[in-house]
């Protein structure tokens, strides 16, 4: 429905045109029925009920559905319509929580060697806690791909995507403290009353399947600041994330009250029916009404999502093959399940690397390292290689990272503390320019000196890559126009394909 | 675009504000002109000075290391980097002296000639290549600094006479360049309004002096401000931040100052007004007019609607009705009229007894004595404190970097006490701002200070510097200002806390004098006693908190020395029966200063019972401060010349300004409040915002008139209900009609009732009543909601202000981070997933199917069962429904149980007619 509504805002849409609008919308109905259809491909297969069945079972009389959908997506106030020319439409991010260390892994700093357990006066170096001197990376960086970026030994298989990437070497944000950078990572501000971008592009794009969440998080367990990170705060609060422990990758578990205990299915069809047949008769009795409507189609799409959710969630459908390029753990399963969210239609996938956070390695820094990198390596090089196998990395922008970087200086004698002056990020897929670094920290990769790109400008550049103007996407709230990047920025042209 | 108005244009507009485009205004702003030989473009000369082509030009590249710069600046790292670094670069080259320069070799200028009368200009040698590859802001820094460090030598200085003469020139040769190095980064007159009033730039300025008055002292030079900062003997007064004067630059400077500080002839201009806010026309907008009197209009009404009118306000409705040839609808049945009635007032369903009561009163008195039954309930209370508290931001707990509670709940329960009470409105703000001021408090009054006591407070790490947690402070400033002035005014005060007002006549200094309440009161707690005994709770209570240590390092707890220990303990509880009361959230008069502790470290430091007043924070900037402002109301609201607080922190004050000055808009506010939630919308669209981008009121006289009343009848708030609640428009149907809703589908009109979807509170309660478990005790610590032994009313579940719980919000609970004017419903998936498989709602069927299983005929069942969800009879047609569902099964307990679960969903069940 691209263009018929253009960017207008939602709720004036809702309320200004309840009845005219509702016809021209039928035509925009065909389409999801389409994409509905095709998602329900393994439906058929299995001979679940599908989306025609379930019509038929409810005896027929629902020629509407797809106008409410249309009508669903306007009372939830997707934009609809692309600022700019559109280069991805998904996005998964790669969370490592805890924050690691930049000269580890993409930034070598040979630098390091030669003032190892200095802190040369020249340098600032001073962040929030106490650290010694310089701690030079004991691990190997090699060249990789045709491009020659060198990368960490610690990720021989994801350094093999290298061509694929754009490293931005030259990250800053604004806070050392897990909380605050952790918000500014994921709602654009420290402060905690502003919706997190997965709201954003929930809000500005919609979902492009009506029986998945647009914006899904995945934790084996709860990152700090918890559920404030993915808050639609004054959105509407359809543009939540959804929140999903994966600890336990069974459906069941993974979506809240997916299944019931103790009905059949055909129990479920009997009492679903039923309860159609009395919306109906209520609805007949009320007159036209938007939102009695609107819980009547919910129902129904619940419904559905106890096939579509489980068949979206359930990592068994995968083969040995796929399973085993993705390795085991916990990372790999959310790796393996933001692939099949994301192709399914879910607008943005998180993937938290773990618990807590991490890769907060104040101390042991070196081993904990080797043995983090050991858990992402083999997902993330599968996940970039399935994406691409399957035709979608064009379409689906894939961004790791921390809420920030470490410290070139040791702490605790083997440790790192939180350093946000400047680390590593990268972008892989969707519109991206791959096979290339961009900016630079300094000698001991300490500080982003050149090219520094803040949170604001990452955050508008994956709006930019979505089709999205970060300066237009804006909702009014308490008397002004809020935006994910705030009052600041700009977009990396440099990076985008 | 002029750049003061950068961060204003930018976040009220939705264009502009790259920075890159910031850079270039900033350059051309700064009158900064780049001359070269060969007759280049400045573009090209950018192009040279950085390698990038101008359309390339990456204003991170262009500006360099801005942290550093702010570091400089500042002597502390400033989280707005990007806005202070364009301008801080931009005052650099506006106000640098002229440099000639010559660049020598790649990388390296040479000072060819410094003059200070020329404008100000970068002359490159522009035929250095583009191997140049320079960061402009270094190159910048470099051109500006290395000329300047030129050390006086003392022969030179010896030269120079005593004559007036000379000491202008003295100044212009020696002095002037060490306050272009030194002082113009904060102090010229681009910065220098920002940074305490200050402008050294000119002579004008440095006469004038800034906020703290004259920098000089006539009679003891040494005694001087700018003195006494240079020198850096007082802590407080330390200046330029980044260190003190190297000695031989110091000497040059109090030479000056004390040779008398001879300055350039100049001419002395008025400063410009400091806000631009037309109040003549402001105070004429209609939400701050004092409350007229209006009499309810005289309806001539066509035959058929004579007698609709029951209350006054449905002459207002009808008259609007009539003038858009529109009707309204008849009048709900009874049975509706009930459900929705007892639904609003106590969040309940209508007990089937009720339902027979009212069917069977045929008195003309029928709906009031519903209505008055209803206000006199308990139930009354739990159902409007809840709307309260999404204003209020309620969480039961707060959180760990506090001293974490969970006694939220004190002041929920106050709350549903002032309800329940119907204390006066203008009491109930009074108290909420204020009981800790006003004289006589009650005891258990103390609790209503929870409003702002329950505050969200954020992380502050000490071992951040000042500035950092100064904006962190500031933003926690900002959410209660925010709270309050959107709660009870209904204006977006904190809109004008980096640039006056857009839209409303509200300064920036209007933003501060509030602003300084709330830096004047910190989050306290307290046992709910009179003043006068809560010292002695608190040394108790930190007695026995000693002893408890003590006890626990006694090994064994059976020794005389354990024993002696608990004595003493038991001794303190004797003589201190409150010792053990719960303490409430509430507040305390003290100000709060955020410190450098050590280098960079910050420590808080609280004064009590000391108030204190704000500058203006520059574009919301902690680090450039402006003039003082004294603590007081909105300028706009109040008539003039302002009084400032003078009590403590000001908070009777505030309290007393918004019931007398801003009572009317206070009314309105709250009268509207009342309206939206017994309509489903509001007489204004938007309840918090009664502001020039608020909506206009549908009905303004009905509003109008409504407030007035309120006011009159003494702020009751049972009063405005029952006003409501027996009016004709409030006992229409919501039925639908194709040609009233083609006129007015928005029903602005009031043509028929609003359906409404039951807030989570509602259909929870309604569930458990319908099942006989609710639960009706009221008040206490709150429980989790997805508790199934929780069987209490929904106002007593656990809210977590950092946790929301998933049930609550999945069914748009508001997030209680900041105020929420009002609940917005959403219709999603999840939720029908929640009905279909919950334990909960799973229980409920259970619990419902033990309620109805005695009643043996399936009929009858049937029929109860409606008249318990539905507060109606049941249909032929739906009873076929239930029949063709429930016959014939196998497991008839079972297919039973499902078919009350799918009751308990149905949409009749969730909306109220």
């Amino acid at each position: 429905m691209a263009g018929e509504v253009g960017s207008r805002r939602v709720c004036e849409a809702e309320r200004n045109a309840p009845l005219g609008m509702r016809q021209q919308m039928v035509c925009a109905s065909a389409a999801a029925d389409t994409l509905l259809r095709d998602n329900n491909m393994n439906d058929k297969q299995q001979n679940l009920p599908t989306r025609r069945h379930l019509i038929q079972a409810m005896g027929g009389g629902m020629g509407s559905l797809g106008l409410l959908s249309a009508m669903n997506a306007q009372a939830n106030g997707e934009l609809q319509a692309a600022h700019v020319p559109a280069k991805t439409k998904r996005v998964i991010q790669l969370f490592m929580n805890g924050g690691p260390f930049q000269g580890d892994l993409f930034d070598p700093k040979p630098q390091l060697l030669k003032f190892a357990g200095q802190r040369p006066a020249e340098a600032n170096l001073r962040t929030e806690r106490r650290t010694a001197g310089l701690m030079p990376s004991p691990f190997r960086f090699r060249p990789a791909g045709e491009s020659g970026i060198p990368v960490s030994e610690l990720l021989p298989l994801t350094s093999r995507c290298v061509d694929d990437m754009a490293i931005i070497r030259s990250t800053f944000t604004d806070n050392p403290n897990h909380g605050p950078a952790l918000l500014l990572m994921n709602n654009g501000t420290i402060l905690p009353t502003r919706p997190s971008m997965g709201s954003w592009l929930s809000y500005g794009l919609g979902s492009e399947n009506a029986n998945l969440p647009a914006y899904v998080v995945l934790c084996p367990g709860k990152p700090v600041r918890f559920s404030i990170l993915w808050t639609s705060a004054f959105l509407p609060g359809s543009h939540q994330g959804t929140y999903i422990n994966h600890r336990d990758p069974v459906p069941d578990k993974l979506i809240p009250f997916l299944r019931n205990s103790d009905a059949s299915r055909a129990d479920q069809v009997a009492q679903v029916s039923l309860m159609t047949q009395l919306n109906r008769l209520h609805l007949e009795r009320s007159g036209p009404d938007g939102q009695l409507e609107g819980r009547l189609q919910a129902m129904e799409t619940a419904f559905r999502m106890q096939f579509t959710g489980t068949e979206a969630f359930d990592l068994q459908q995968e083969s040995k093959i796929t399973r085993e390029s993705y390795g085991e753990g916990h990372f790999a399963n959310g790796c393996l399940l933001a692939r099949r969210l994301s192709e399914r239609g879910v607008r943005f996938v998180q993937v938290y690397y773990g618990d807590g956070q991490p890769w907060d390695t104040h101390s042991d820094h070196d081993n904990q390292t080797r043995k983090l990198c050991l858990d992402i390596d083999r997902p993330i090089a599968a996940l970039l290689a399935d994406l691409k196998q399957r035709g979608l990395l064009d379409e689906t922008l894939v961004l790791w990272g921390g809420e920030f970087g470490r410290t070139p200086t040791t702490e605790n004698g083997n440790g790192r503390d939180h350093n946000h002056f400047g680390f590593t990020t990268w972008l892989a897929g969707g519109g991206v320019k791959g096979g290339m670094t961009y900016g630079e920290t300094d000698d001991f990769g300490f500080r982003a000196v050149h090219n520094r790109v803040h949170i604001h400008d990452l955050h508008a550049t994956i709006l930019h890559l979505l089709g999205i103007d970060h300066e237009r996407l804006t909702y009014r709230y308490a008397g002004r126009d809020f935006r994910l990047t705030d009052v600041a920025g700009k977009v990396i042209h440099d990076i985008v394909s | 675009m002029a750049v003061v108005d950068e961060n204003f244009d930018i976040c009220c507009s939705r264009g502009g504000g790259s920075r890159w485009g910031l850079c270039i205004v900033a350059i051309y702003e700064a009158g900064f002109q780049c001359v070269s030989k060969r007759g280049l473009t400045d573009f090209e000369l950018l192009y040279f000075a950085t390698n990038i082509r101008p359309a390339e030009l990456n204003p991170q590249r262009f500006l360099g290391d801005s942290d550093d710069l702010c570091t400089r600046y500042n002597g502390i790292w400033c989280p707005r980097q990007s806005l202070v670094t364009t301008r801080l670069l931009k005052d650099k080259l506006r106000f640098s002296p002229t440099l000639h320069c010559q660049k020598i070799r790649s990388g390296v200028v040479r000072v060819l000639r410094n003059t200070t009368k020329d404008p100000p200009r970068l002359l490159l040698d522009a035929c250095a290549p583009a191997t140049a590859i320079l960061h402009c802001a270094g190159l910048i820094a470099f051109v500006l600094w290395t000329p300047l460090n030129v050390a006086l030598a003392d022969d030179d200085m010896a030269r120079t006479t005593a004559s007036t003469t000379d000491s202008v020139t003295f100044f212009e040769s020696y002095v002037r360049p060490l306050l272009a190095k030194r002082c113009y980064e904060c102090h010229s007159s681009k910065t220098g309004e920002e940074n305490g009033a200050l402008v050294m730039e000119t002579a004008e300025g440095i006469a004038a002096g800034g906020s703290r008055g004259s920098m000089f002292s006539k009679e003891t030079p040494s005694d001087g401000l700018l003195f006494r900062v240079l020198d850096y003997n007082d802590p407080d007064l330390q200046m330029p931040p980044a260190g003190k004067l190297p000695d031989d630059e110091l000497a040059v400077l109090q030479r000056w100052i004390r040779e008398g500080a001879a300055l350039p002839e100049y001419k002395s201009t008025p400063r410009p007004q400091a806000s631009q806010i037309d109040l003549v026309a402001g105070r004429k907008f209609w939400s701050f007019q004092p409350l007229p009197h209006v009499d309810p209009p005289h309806v001539d009404p066509p035959q058929l609607h004579s007698a609709w009118p029951r209350r006054p306000i449905d002459t207002f409705v009808l008259g609007k009705l009539q003038a858009h040839n529109l009707t309204p609808n008849t009048e709900a049945d009874r049975n509706t009229w009930l459900r929705r009635v007892t639904f609003d007032v106590i969040g309940l369903p209508p007990t089937p007894d009720e339902l027979d009561a009212f069917q069977s009163d045929e008195s003309p008195e029928a709906f009031e004595h519903v209505v008055d039954r209803l206000l006199a309930s308990p139930h009354y209370g739990e159902r409007w404190a809840r709307t309260w508290l999404d204003l209020a931001r309620y969480t039961d707990f707060t959180p760990d970097w506090q001293s974490p509670t969970d006694r939220g709940w004190i002041y929920r329960d106050w709350v549903v006490r002032a309800m329940n009470e119907n204390l006066a409105y203008d009491q109930f703000v009074r108290l909420q701002l204020a009981a800790d001021l006003i004289p006589d408090t009650a005891p258990e009054d103390f609790a209503a200070l929870g409003f702002l006591g329950l505050s969200p407070t954020y992380w502050k790490e000490l071992a951040l510097a000042p500035a950092v947690i100064e904006q962190i402070v500031a933003d926690e400033w900002d959410e209660r200002l925010d709270a309050v002035s959107r709660t009870f005014l209904g204006l977006t005060v904190s809109c004008a806390r980096c640039h006056d007002h857009k839209f409303d006549p509200i300064s920036t200094e209007d933003y501060y004098g509030l602003a300084g309440v709330f830096a004047s009161s910190q989050l306290d707690e307290r046992p709910l006693l009179p003043d006068n005994e809560v010292a002695a709770v608190r040394a108790a209570r930190k007695a026995i908190g000693e002893l408890e240590e003590k006890l626990k390092k006694v090994a064994d707890p059976a020794t005389a020395e354990a024993e002696e220990i608990r004595k003493s303990m038991a001794a303190i509880r004797t003589a201190t029966p409150h010792v053990d009361q719960p303490w409430a959230h509430a507040l305390r008069d003290a100000s709060l200063y955020v410190q450098p502790d050590g280098e960079d470290r910050t420590r808080l430091e609280y004064r009590e019972s000391q108030a204190r007043d704000l500058p203006v924070f520059r574009r919301g900037n902690p680090a450039n401060p402006g003039d003082i402002v004294p603590r007081r109301f909105l300028t706009v609201l109040q008539p003039e010349p302002v009084a400032p607080f003078a009590h403590g922190s000001g908070r009777a004050e505030l309290a007393d300004s918004m019931l007398t000055h801003a009572a009317g808009l206070v009314a309105r506010v709250l009268v509207n409040r009342v309206w939206d939630q017994h309509f489903n919308a509001g007489l204004v669209a938007t309840p918090s915002d009664f502001g020039s981008q608020g909506d206009r009121p549908t009905h303004p006289e009905l509003l109008e008139y409504l407030a007035a009343e309120f006011v009159a009848h003494g702020w009751d708030l049972k009063w405005l209900h029952r006003e409501i609640l027996l009016s004709a428009t409030y006992r229409q149907s919501s039925a639908f009609r194709p040609e009233a809703d083609a006129a007015d589908p928005a029903n602005q009109l009031l043509w028929r009732m609003n359906r409404r979807r039951l807030d989570i509170e509602m259909w929870r309660d309604a569930t458990l009543a319908a099942t006989g478990q609710l639960n009706l005790t009221s008040g206490g610590p709150s429980q989790p909601v997805d508790d199934l032994n929780n069987v209490r009313r929904t106002i007593y579940a656990k809210v977590e202000r950092e946790e929301m719980n998933g049930i609550l919000r999945m069914h748009d609970f508001p997030e209680a981070s900041s105020h929420s004017p009002r609940r917005e419903h959403t219709t999603t998936p999840l939720q029908q997933l929640f009905v279909l498989n919950s334990p909960w709602m799973e229980k409920q069927a259970d619990d419902l199917w033990s309620r109805l299983k005695p009643i043996e005929a399936d009929d009858t069942r049937i029929a109860a069962c409606y008249r318990l969800l539905f507060a109606r009879e049941v249909t032929q047609s739906e009873l076929e429904i239930a029949h063709a569902y429930l016959d014939g099964e196998i497991n008839g307990e079972h297919r039973w149980k499902d078919y009350l679960q799918a009751l308990l969903g149905l949409n009749e069940f969730h909306f109220v007619n």
